[in-house]
């Protein structure tokens, strides 16, 4: 099993659902630029029938990044424009497969 | 009275090509096919309605959700990330169903769990992130102020959460090191579900088929002292053949540039 010393796929849970992509990645660059891979941002929605938070999974270059960026983003609170505060979970992501950069182009 | 008539979603023409490919043409004899359909589509357009339909597994039969984790294997090697998100999104909705933990969702938590097993089946996620799943679920929300809303003792969910995954992908963990993590797993399992008191009798039945199924020799415990026990001689066992067992492969993922400087 990969030991915690050499995961380097998170995920950061628990982000407004408002939250653009852009906002988001302008706010971890502004200290960890050039330090990930790979970046994936799920939007999440807000009606009546279901809610659901943002999520972005973020894979690092090294395993201590990741460290530093938990001691960051770890209960960072975001707030929204209507106030409401949002405290930031990250995690190891469940699953650390993170997508090959040659993925082929399909012929079909 | 004064109310409109239902209307009815109208969904954009591509949407519902790729409605009609997953919910009703998808079927053992059509797959290579939709396989087929699916790669021709627009990618970049598609790609977000795509997953949002995979993830959709509770409202296709329950017998079909084998087919899904087939399509994502045979697409992820074309589309690669496509594949990854789908299991970050399974184990995403996993995750999301212990923390909210609502009845009306029970039929999709299910679906997801057989999802998992069958992507497992496929060789699309490692026994590592089962495992992972399986113990998340025996102590996800223990020893927190909330244990009781969560997990609230008479409730058996998330024994039928384990049994479906472990029904799905279960036999695989026959032999080596995942035939050890099942070992282990069934016994804390053993001690969750003794925990729990006397079960309904449908949950005690599907216990007795999956352990006849998996482990028919393994020892059922009747009390918490005694699975306490076999856990301590466990350990301890685990320790002492530490030194000679066959230590796990590192798994070889991220090909991308940087591998882990250890």
């Amino acid at each position: 099993m990969k030991g915690p010393l050499d995961r380097t796929k998170v995920v950061l849970r628990h982000l407004p659902h408002t939250i653009s992509q852009s906002a988001l990645v302008e706010q971890i660059d502004a200290r960890f630029c050039g330090r990930y891979n790979w970046l994936s941002f799920r939007s999440g929605k807000q009606s009546l029938k279901c809610q659901s938070y943002s999520r972005a999974y973020i894979d690092f270059k090294r395993p201590e990044d990741v460290i530093e960026f938990a001691e960051f983003f770890d209960g960072h609170v975001f707030v929204n424009e209507k106030g409401t505060q949002f405290k930031v979970i990250v995690e190891y992501a469940p699953s650390q497969r993170v997508p090959k950069q040659w993925s082929k182009k399909d012929g079909r | 009275p004064e109310r409109s008539a239902r209307v009815s979603k109208i969904r954009p023409p591509l949407h519902q090509y790729i409605r009609k490919l997953l919910f009703s043409d998808l079927d053992k004899s059509s797959i290579e096919d939709v396989l087929r359909q699916l790669r021709k589509l627009p990618w970049s357009e598609c790609e977000p309605y795509l997953l949002k339909c995979f993830l959709k597994v509770h409202k296709g039969k329950y017998g079909q959700i084998h087919l899904i984790a087939s399509l994502t294997a045979g697409l992820s090697r074309y589309h690669d990330e496509f594949a990854v998100a789908v299991v970050d999104e399974v184990l995403e909705e996993i995750r999301l169903g212990l923390e909210i933990n609502e009845y009306g969702m029970q039929q999709r938590r299910i679906a997801h769990m057989r999802f998992l097993g069958e992507l497992y089946n496929y060789e699309h996620v490692d026994s590592s992130v089962v495992f992972d799943t399986l113990y998340l679920i025996l102590i996800f929300g223990h020893g927190t102020e909330e244990q009781d809303v969560l997990d609230p003792p008479e409730d058996c969910f998330r024994i039928r959460m384990i049994i479906t995954l472990l029904e799905t992908c279960g036999h695989y963990f026959g032999r080596g090191s995942s035939k050890r993590k099942l070992d282990r797993f069934l016994i804390h399992f053993q001690r969750y579900i003794l925990c729990k008191g006397p079960l309904p009798l449908d949950i005690e039945f599907d216990l007795q088929d999956l352990f006849a199924d998996l482990r028919p020799n393994m020892t059922r415990y009747s009390t918490i002292e005694e699975v306490d026990a076999a856990l301590v001689q466990l350990e301890e066992h685990e320790r002492s053949g530490e030194k000679h067992t066959d230590q796990e492969k590192p798994r070889n993922m991220s090909v991308s540039g940087s591998s882990s400087v250890n």
